[in-house]
């Protein structure tokens, strides 16, 4: 009886999640070149071979990835946390300050990609009129997005415009949890608002940050839209993201053996980084306790 | 009460503004100049037509009632520009029989047609009445005829769109006495629209100006540049093989051994990195949107870009050079003393009918009728993107009198004719889109300076022997040399 219960949900679960795993796993295996045929043919490990030694574009992806989820998603956290202690500290406008917040989280990426493409436009944009105005001309703003040194921060600025905020909400839910007493009874104690947030504040954060940390983490890994948007990858594969060559690979140029192969790893990648995170959490956790 | 009274004649009246607008767009009228007669009506057929969205899928609205008379009911699906064909390979693969008639980049027609997804037409173009079922591809220009609606000696796709890219520059400040005068000085020759690419470096350096500098005798407010490219990631790479085709350089050899890093096609990619000292700061990131701006609001003397865009220069509303624009060849490179000129051919459109269509009769007609019984209408008109592509469409300046009067559409229409008889096609075999985003990849990484052209020719030339490997070394040469007929055919090899 009790199976019969849990029988819908595992069904849905094996069709939605189980199936096309084990299907990718399969193709990753075969050489599946579906611009020139339909035909399948096992190669064993080639493909992931090929990807982890013999694909520079691949290592360049990932590494303008990491770029992102690692300087980006930090970023975001330390302005997350900022925003937050000052809303924390608001009275009346800390409603309409967080409202004010929210509303780069409710922009759909595609949009947000498209106003900074406008705003970091050289000819037409308003963010270089802006700084060469208020420095009188004497500092020359890049081109933001067609420059090989500045597009990745396009995409990162972007992103951390949006998410920010995020990160924002996360840690003042997180901040309005710490009991008043505690902080009461280390201010009579004679903490300063420094040590209240290093050794108070921040620690009973820890579990909230981790999981903020993980999902912008997750996220961000994918960045797709704003690659398209603001840069599709360029100049040359400056700003070229993982998310962005495996869509290449998959539905522009049809190689699906290769692009499982490739959906793999990262998957594997994103194991790894979430395992991490979480056995730091569980041992936060058994601090707390 | 009265709120609600009162957000409900709000609503309505935005609901009958919006109606008002939507109507407001016209739809061109018949201009009886193109004789056919329609298909004999169906019974009540729905043919379910599939391209990118937007203003190039208007002409299925204009001719609904077209449509109607043949029994057809018109049933269109729009896809993202640039997921046309992720989309219809998927529905291909997965044979969800989901599309009637499609429209496509014909760089896809090798893919599409050597799978066998689309229906060879030569039965139904060959059926009588002429009139009813003959789209008179002899008058379609020969490029797309033989290489964007043909593979394999059978024509599968029809083209309704004629994309080739066209010299465009500012007839005002090639006419200004003052500007000639200056020119001659400096350089020792007349002041012309560029015949080869090393005039067009010439010709850009004359003309980049900074703000305070006078420009054809008044004084320049902003920056002005000489010369503009199409230099982000997608297409900067026929922006490269226009200069590259000039200089004889077809993309393989007969074996499928890339021709790529010629030394022909070393200088041509050294020219146009060479012409990003004469362009803006953001060229890198200049597709056809900030290309056409560029131009349109007055900011650079010449651009090479798609021949929608002498349209839109043409109309007050949006360009502040209308009237001053002018319209010529591409460039070309001197090979043994004669100027050779080439074209590419990016994008474009064409329509074929689904191998797994239903009905395919009818999705035949409805085909036709826009390749060929409303084409002139079609591509005269600002309404929609699509641009001619048949000779029929080049002798009837006055069809587009009205869009752009008389004379510039004259000028425009002769312009068009040397471009397109310049035409060089897009890779169209199986695979296009991995090798051209090779080839693109290494041009843009050249253009900004992460490599020389001769290292990313290189990288390409190894890359593409890579992808040939992969995807099949004998049959991708079996149908290379297939094309390569079509290329001697149209005279652009030997």
């Amino acid at each position: 009886m009790a199976l019969l219960f849990v029988l819908p949900a595992v069904l849905l679960l094996l069709s939605l999640t189980i199936y096309p795993l084990i299907r990718t796993l399969a193709l990753s295996v075969v050489q599946l070149e579906l611009s020139v045929s339909p035909n399948e043919k096992f190669v064993g490990l080639t493909n992931f071979i090929k990807v982890l030694t013999g694909d520079s574009r691949f290592w360049n992806a990932m590494g303008n990835t990491a770029v992102l989820v690692v300087v980006g998603v930090a970023i975001q956290l330390v302005l997350g946390m900022t925003l937050a202690l000052m809303a924390q500290q608001m009275g009346r406008g800390r409603t309409i300050w967080v409202t004010l917040f929210l509303i780069p989280i409710m922009i759909a990426p595609v949009v947000s990609g498209f106003q900074f493409r406008v705003i970091f436009n050289d000819t037409f944009g308003p963010l270089n009129y802006i700084i060469e105005k208020l420095t009188n001309g004497v500092i020359q703003p890049p081109a933001w997005t067609a420059n090989p040194d500045t597009s990745l921060l396009t995409i990162m600025m972007t992103d951390v415009w949006q998410w920010a905020p995020f990160m924002m909400l996360l840690i003042l839910a997180g901040l309005e949890s710490i009991s008043p007493e505690l902080l009461e009874a280390a201010k009579v104690d004679g903490a300063n608002a420094w040590q209240l947030f290093w050794r108070i504040k921040l620690p009973l954060l820890m579990s909230v940050i981790i999981i903020g940390l993980l999902i912008r983490m997750m996220d961000t890994f994918k960045t797709f839209d704003l690659v398209v948007l603001l840069t599709n990858g360029g100049p040359g594969d400056s700003s070229e993201t993982i998310a962005y060559y495996t869509y290449l690979n998959g539905f522009q140029f049809f190689s699906m053996g290769y692009t499982a192969a490739m959906a793999f790893i990262q998957l594997i990648v994103i194991i790894i980084i979430s395992r991490v995170f979480l056995s730091i959490q569980k041992r936060q956790r058994g601090a707390d306790e | 009460m009265f709120r609600i009274r009162f957000s409900f004649v709000l609503f309505t009246t935005f609901v009958l503004l919006l109606g008002a607008v939507v109507l407001a767009q016209d739809a061109p009228q018949p201009l009886g100049i193109t004789e056919f007669e329609p298909c004999q009506p169906f019974d009540n057929v729905t043919v379910t037509v599939v391209g990118d969205a937007g203003h190039n899928l208007a002409p299925y609205d204009f001719w609904k009632d077209d449509f109607a008379a043949m029994g057809i009911t018109i049933e269109i699906v729009e896809v993202p520009f640039a997921d046309v064909y992720q989309k219809l390979k998927t529905e291909f693969v997965g044979q969800t029989g989901a599309f009637d008639v499609v429209t496509f980049y014909p760089a896809y027609i090798g893919d599409f047609a050597s799978n066998g997804y689309l229906l060879p037409l030569d039965e139904f173009m060959a059926r009588e009445p002429a009139a009813v079922w003959d789209p008179h591809q002899d008058d379609v220009l020969a490029p797309f005829r033989e290489l964007y609606n043909k593979f394999g000696g059978q024509t599968y796709a029809l083209t309704i769109d004629g994309d080739v890219l066209v010299l465009m520059y500012r007839q005002d400040l090639f006419d200004n006495a003052d500007e000639q005068a200056a020119f001659k000085e400096k350089y020792g020759k007349d002041l012309m629209p560029p015949e080869t690419w090393d005039d067009w470096l010439q010709v850009a350096e004359f003309f980049t100006r900074k703000a305070g500098d006078t420009l054809a005798g008044e004084t320049l407010t902003e920056d002005f540049y000489g010369a503009s490219e199409f230099a982000k990631r997608s297409f900067s790479y026929a922006w490269f093989m226009n200069r590259a085709a000039s200089a004889g350089v077809v993309y393989f050899d007969e074996n499928m051994n890339p021709r790529i890093n010629e030394p022909g096609a070393v200088a041509g990619l050294q020219n146009m990195m060479d012409t990003l000292k004469f362009a803006p700061p953001d060229v890198l990131n200049s597709g056809y949107d900030e290309l056409r701006d560029l131009f349109i609001q007055g900011r650079t003397a010449m651009v090479v870009q798609w021949t929608d865009v002498p349209k839109k220069a043409a109309d007050p509303t949006q360009s502040k050079i209308a009237g001053k624009v002018g319209v010529g060849r591409v460039p070309g490179t001197e090979v043994n003393g004669e100027v050779v000129h080439r074209s590419m051919m990016p994008v474009g459109r064409v329509v074929a009918v689904a191998a797994d269509s239903d009905v395919p009769e009818a999705a035949y007609c409805v085909a036709k009728h826009i390749a060929y019984n409303r084409s002139l209408e079609d591509v005269s008109t600002s309404l929609t993107g699509l641009d001619p592509y048949r000779q029929s469409h080049l002798d009837h300046p006055e069809a587009f009198a009205a869009l752009m009067g008389e004379e510039n559409a004259a000028a425009y229409l002769a312009g068009l004719n040397q471009a397109l008889a310049d035409g060089f096609p897009d890779i169209f075999i199986p695979g296009s889109a991995q090798y051209q985003d090779a080839l693109d990849l290494e041009v843009n990484r050249a253009l900004s300076g992460e490599i020389t052209a001769q290292e990313a020719l290189d990288n390409v030339a190894a890359k593409w022997n890579e992808i040939t490997d992969t995807l099949g070394r004998e049959n991708q040469v079996a149908v290379w040399q297939q094309a390569l007929e079509s290329y001697r055919a149209l005279g652009l090899i030997e």
